[in-house]
C-alpha cells in the first residue's frame, strides 16, 4: 500500500464493530486502509454488507469507528471533540443517497441551502443570499426552485439540490454515497457529470461509493472492492475493470450485465461464487471469501491475507492470486 | 374540522367575555328562587340555591377551558422536550426515563388524579398540575417514538453534517417533522383532560364548592333530575361534551394543517 | 393458436380522482407476447409498465379505469371475465412474481405450508403429498437444504432466497402457461442477480412457459431477453427483438435511453 503524502483523506485500520450482546460482535468493517488526493475520485465498490456505507459514515464520525484513523490534511479528527469536528465538516462533506430522505420536508431549498451558510460559514446575511444563489446555478437548477419545497421537486433536482448542500461550504473532499443509485437511468447520466463538472471547477477529491460497476468505470480514477468489511483489491479502473485479480472482483464483473447487444458472449465465462455472504458475526480468521470461492485451498482457512502490491497501483488480498499473478486470464474485456 | 375550531373559539369567546360580563352574578345565590325553570328572565333556569344557570355557565368556562388548556399545555411542553432528549439520545438516559414513566402509566388517570389532588390539597393550581402530570407520560412516549424513528433518517444526518449540534437536529429538524401526530394526540388528550377536570369538579374534589364548574354543576343538580327539574345538570352536561367533542374534531384540523404537502 | 399467447390491443385507461376526474396513464398501449419467448418491457418510474401487467391479473389498483382496449390471452379478452373467471386464470394460467420477495410471502407462514397451500388448491391430494411437491419446488430453484428451509419463516429467507420462493411458487406450484415478473431482482445484489435471471431463463425453456419481464435495467434485456417492448409515459414507442432494439434503436425515446444507460467511457 503506498503511502500518499499528498493524500487529502487518509485512513488507516478503520474498525467498526457492532455488539450484539452474549459477547458476540458484528464485524462491519475490518482494517480498511485508503488513501485520495485532491482532485482524484476513488470509488468503493461493494454489494449489500460489504460495509461500504459504513466506512463512509465512520470516516465523518456520523458513526464513531470502533479503531483506526481517519487524517484529513494529514489531521486526524476521530479524537476531535465536538465543537471542532464541527469545524471538520467545512472541508469533508456528504452526498446522501436517497434525495427523498436526504432533505428535510419542512425546509425550502432556500432553507437548506442557507444554513450550511450560517453554521459553518457564519456568513452575514447579504453574502449568504448571494452564495445561494450562485449555489443553484452551479447544479444546473434555477432561482424559481429557492422557495419549493422537495416534495415540489423531482428526483434529480432534489439530488441537485443534496450536492448544493454538500459544496455550499467549498469542502475539500465530497463522500458521495450511491448518489445515482435512486434516480432513473436518463436522470443518472445528467448527475454524474454535474458530479465530473464540479469536481473539476472546484478541485474535489470524491469518495464514490456505488454497487454500480458501470457508474464506477465512468466516474472513478480508482477503485477498492469490499467485500464482508474489508478491501479485497484496489487499483485504477482501468486495472481492476480490465484485469480483475480478486475472485470476488472477477465473479462481481462476470456477473454485472451490460446494456449492450452482443456482450455476453464476448465476456469471460461467469465466474461463480458458491452459496450465500457467510455471517459478519464474529468472523474466523480466515479469507472472507472461505467457503465460496472456486480457488480456495487449504491455506485460505489459515489466517486472513493482506492486500499485496503487484505493481502499478493494483493490490489484491488473495494469497493465491498474489503467487501466481502471470497465470489468471483477463477478466471483463 | 372547521367545526372543531369554530367550537373551540365560541368556547374561548364566552370564557373571556364571562370575565367581563354575565346576565347575573354566577357566584350569588338567590337571584332567582330556586330551581327556575327556563324562562325569559333565566334563560336556562336557575339553580337549587337560585344561582342563574346561564351566568354560572359561562364563568364555568373559565374553569373547564382554562385549567385544560394550561394543563395540556404544560404536559405537551414538559413531556415533548423529555421525550425528544430520551429519544434522539438514547442510552441510560432514554432507559431510566422510560421506567419512570412505565410506574407513572400504571396509574390509571382519573384514579391518579383522584388520589394526588386529595393529597396535596385542594386549589386550581393544584389541580392544574397534577392534570399535567397525568399527561406528561403520553406525550413522552410519543414523541419519543417520532424522534427515534427519525433519528437515523438522511436528513437527520445531513443536518449534522451542516453544522447542528444533536440538540438542535433533534428540535430544529426532527421534532417539527413530527408535529403532526403531536398536535392530532394534543387535541384528543385536551378531551379526555376535560373530562378528568369536570370528573374531579363532580366529585367535589380539587376547587372550592361553590365554583361554577360544569362538573361540580352537575353534582349540584343531580337530585333535581328525579325531581324534575332537570335543566341543572343537562346543560352543563351538554357544556362538557360540546367542549370535548370540539377538541377531537380540532385534532384532525390540526394534523392537516402542519403537513406542508398540504401547501 | 396464434404464436402469441398474449396481445394487449389499444389498451387505454386513467386513474379516477377522488373529486372524479379521469387522469390518463395509459395510451393505446399494444404489444404481443411471443410463445415460449422471454419478452421484457421495459421503462422508467411512471411509464405504466406495471399498470398493464396488474391490468391483465385483474389486481391493478382500484382507482385506475379502463377506457378502452382489450387484453387477448389465448384468444379471450381477460378485461371481459368476471371475478370467478379471473381466479381460475390466475395461477393455474397466468401467474406473477412481484419485486420485493419478502413482503410478497406472508410473515405468520412457513414457506413450505404456503407453497403447499397453493398446490392443494389447484390438485387437491393430501397435504403431505402438498408439502412433497413444495420442497421439490424448493430443490429445483437451487434452495439448499430444501427440508429445513420449506419449515422457516420468510424473514429467515435472504432477499435472493426469498426471491427464489417466490418463483418456485409462481413457476412450477402454479404450473402458468404465462409468468409474470415485476421488477424481480431490483434492490439485489449483481451476484444474486445474475443467478435469478439465469433460473427464470432455465425455468421458461424446462417449463415451456412464456415469460413476461418488467424491468428499467437495460443490462438485464441486453443478457437475458429475446423480445422488448420499450415504454414511455403510458404509451409504448418501439417493439422489436432484442437484437434490433440495441443495434438498430428507431425512436428518439428508445435512443435517449440507450445512450443515457451505456455510460460513455471515463466522463
Amino acid at each position: 500500500m503506498s503511502y500518499d503524502d499528498s493524500a487529502v483523506l487518509r485512513v488507516r485500520e478503520l474498525r467498526k464493530h457492532f455488539p450484539m450482546g452474549g459477547g458476540r460482535s458484528l464485524v462491519a468493517v475490518d482494517g480498511v486502509n485508503l488513501d485520495i488526493a485532491a482532485g482524484e475520485t476513488l470509488a468503493l465498490v461493494g454489494e449489500s454488507g460489504s460495509g461500504k456505507s459504513t466506512v463512509a459514515r465512520c470516516i465523518v464520525r456520523l458513526i464513531e469507528p470502533t479503531s483506526g484513523d481517519v487524517a484529513i490534511d494529514g489531521a486526524p479528527i476521530l479524537s476531535l471533540d465536538p465543537a471542532a469536528l464541527s469545524r471538520v465538516y467545512r472541508r469533508i462533506q456528504m452526498v446522501f443517497q436517497d434525495p427523498n430522505a436526504s432533505l428535510n420536508p419542512r425546509m425550502t431549498v432556500r432553507q437548506v441551502l442557507d444554513e450550511p451558510l450560517r453554521l459553518h460559514l457564519k456568513m452575514p446575511r447579504q453574502a449568504r443570499e448571494a452564495r445561494v444563489r450562485s449555489l443553484v446555478e452551479m447544479v444546473n437548477l434555477t432561482a424559481a426552485h429557492l422557495d419549493r419545497y422537495p416534495h415540489e421537486l423531482s428526483g434529480g433536482q432534489r439530488q441537485r439540490v443534496g450536492i448544493a448542500r454538500a459544496i455550499a461550504v467549498s469542502p475539500e473532499i465530497v463522500i458521495l454515497d450511491e448518489p445515482t443509485s435512486s434516480l432513473d437511468v436518463s436522470v443518472r447520466g445528467q448527475i454524474l457529470t454535474l458530479l465530473m463538472d464540479l469536481r473539476r471547477q472546484l478541485n474535489l477529491a470524491y469518495l464514490f461509493i456505488s454497487h454500480d460497476l458501470q457508474v464506477v468505470r465512468h466516474v472513478a480514477d480508482r477503485v477498492a472492492v469490499m467485500y464482508l468489511g474489508g478491501i479485497v483489491e484496489t487499483g485504477p479502473t482501468s486495472e481492476v475493470f480490465g484485469s480483475p485479480k480478486h475472485p470476488y472482483t472477477r465473479a462481481l464483473l462476470s456477473a454485472a450485465p451490460v446494456p449492450q447487444w452482443g456482450v455476453a458472449g464476448a465476456r469471460a465465462a461467469r465466474l461463480r461464487l458458491v452459496g450465500e455472504i457467510s455471517s459478519p458475526i464474529d468472523p474466523p480468521d480466515a479469507c472472507r471469501l472461505a467457503g465460496r470461492c472456486p480457488l480456495q485451498q487449504t491455506s485460505c482457512t489459515q489466517g486472513k491475507p493482506q492486500l499485496t502490491d503487484l505493481g502499478g497501483g493494483h493490490a489484491v488480498a488473495c494469497r493465491i492470486v498474489a503467487a501466481a499473478p502471470v497465470t489468471s486470464p483477463s477478466g471483463h474485456g | 374540522m372547521r367545526i372543531g375550531i369554530a367550537l373551540v373559539c365560541i368556547y374561548t369567546g364566552i370564557a373571556v367575555l364571562s370575565f367581563f360580563w354575565t346576565p347575573y352574578d354566577p357566584l350569588s345565590p338567590g337571584v332567582g328562587d330556586g330551581y327556575d325553570p327556563p324562562s325569559s328572565t333565566f334563560l336556562l333556569g336557575t339553580d337549587r340555591l337560585g344561582s342563574d344557570m346561564v351566568s354560572r355557565l359561562m364563568a364555568g368556562a373559565r374553569y373547564d377551558l382554562g385549567i385544560t388548556v394550561i394543563a395540556v399545555s404544560i404536559a405537551l411542553s414538559a413531556g415533548t422536550t423529555i421525550g425528544v432528549i430520551a429519544g434522539y439520545f438514547g442510552g441510560v438516559l432514554d432507559t431510566v426515563v422510560l421506567r419512570l414513566v412505565e410506574v407513572f402509566q400504571a396509574f390509571p388517570g382519573l384514579l391518579f388524579a383522584m388520589l394526588v389532588v386529595q393529597a396535596v390539597g385542594p386549589g386550581i393550581v393544584n389541580v392544574i398540575l397534577v392534570l399535567s402530570f397525568v399527561g406528561i407520560p403520553d406525550y413522552l412516549r410519543l414523541a419519543r417514538a417520532e424522534i427515534h424513528a427519525r433519528r437515523d433518517w438522511q436528513y437527520a444526518e445531513a443536518a449534522r453534517m451542516v453544522g447542528n449540534r444533536p440538540w438542535r437536529v433533534a428540535f430544529r429538524h426532527l421534532l417539527p417533522n413530527s408535529a403532526g401526530p403531536l398536535l392530532a394526540f394534543t387535541s384528543i388528550n385536551a378531551a379526555f383532560v376535560a373530562l378528568i377536570t369536570a370528573s374531579l369538579g363532580f366529585l367535589g374534589l380539587g376547587l372550592s364548592p361553590n365554583t361554577p364548574e360544569w362538573g361540580s354543576m352537575i353534582a349540584r343538580g343531580q337530585d333535581g333530575v328525579m325531581t324534575g327539574q332537570w335543566w341543572v345538570s343537562f346543560f352543563p352536561g351538554l357544556a362538557i361534551l360540546g367542549l370535548t367533542g370540539a377538541f377531537y374534531l380540532l385534532g384532525d384540523a390540526l394534523s392537516d394543517l402542519t403537513d406542508p404537502r398540504r401547501r | 393458436m396464434s404464436a402469441d399467447l398474449l396481445e394487449v390491443e389499444n389498451y387505454s385507461g386513467s386513474f379516477r380522482s377522488k373529486s372524479g376526474q379521469l387522469a390518463p396513464v395509459l395510451h393505446q398501449v399494444s404489444f404481443r407476447l411471443r410463445t415460449h419467448a422471454i419478452t421484457a418491457v421495459v421503462g422508467e418510474t411512471g411509464s405504466g409498465k406495471s399498470l398493464v401487467a396488474l391490468s391483465t391479473l385483474g389486481i391493478q389498483p382500484p382507482s385506475f379505469v379502463r377506457t378502452s382496449g382489450r387484453i387477448l390471452f389465448r384468444g379471450i379478452d381477460l378485461l371481459t371475465l368476471d371475478e370467478p373467471g379471473l381466479r381460475a386464470v390466475r395461477g393455474g394460467q397466468i401467474s406473477m412474481v412481484f419485486q420485493d420477495a419478502r413482503a410478497a410471502l406472508n410473515p405468520v407462514f412457513t414457506v413450505g405450508r404456503q407453497l403447499a397451500d397453493v398446490w392443494q388448491l389447484r390438485h387437491r391430494g393430501s397435504r403431505s403429498a402438498a408439502m412433497r411437491q413444495a420442497i421439490e419446488a424448493l430443490r429445483r430453484v437451487s434452495i439448499p437444504e430444501p427440508e429445513r428451509r420449506a419449515r422457516q419463516y420468510p424473514h429467515a429467507f435472504s432477499g435472493g432466497m426469498a426471491q427464489r420462493a417466490m418463483i418456485a411458487m409462481a413457476a412450477l406450484v402454479c404450473e402458468p402457461a404465462l409468468l409474470i415478473l415485476d421488477e424481480p431482482t431490483t434492490g439485489l445484489d449483481v451476484t444474486i442477480q445474475a443467478e435469478i435471471m439465469d433460473l427464470i431463463v432455465d425455468l421458461t425453456r424446462t417449463q415451456g412457459l412464456t415469460t413476461w419481464l418488467i424491468t428499467h435495467d437495460l443490462g438485464v434485456v441486453a443478457e437475458y431477453c429475446e423480445d422488448v417492448v420499450v415504454m414511455n409515459s403510458g404509451r409504448v414507442v418501439e417493439t422489436g427483438s432484442s437484437e434490433a432494439i440495441f443495434t438498430t434503436p428507431r425512436d428518439v425515446y428508445t435512443r435517449r435511453l440507450l445512450s443515457a444507460s451505456q455510460l460513455a467511457e471515463p466522463a
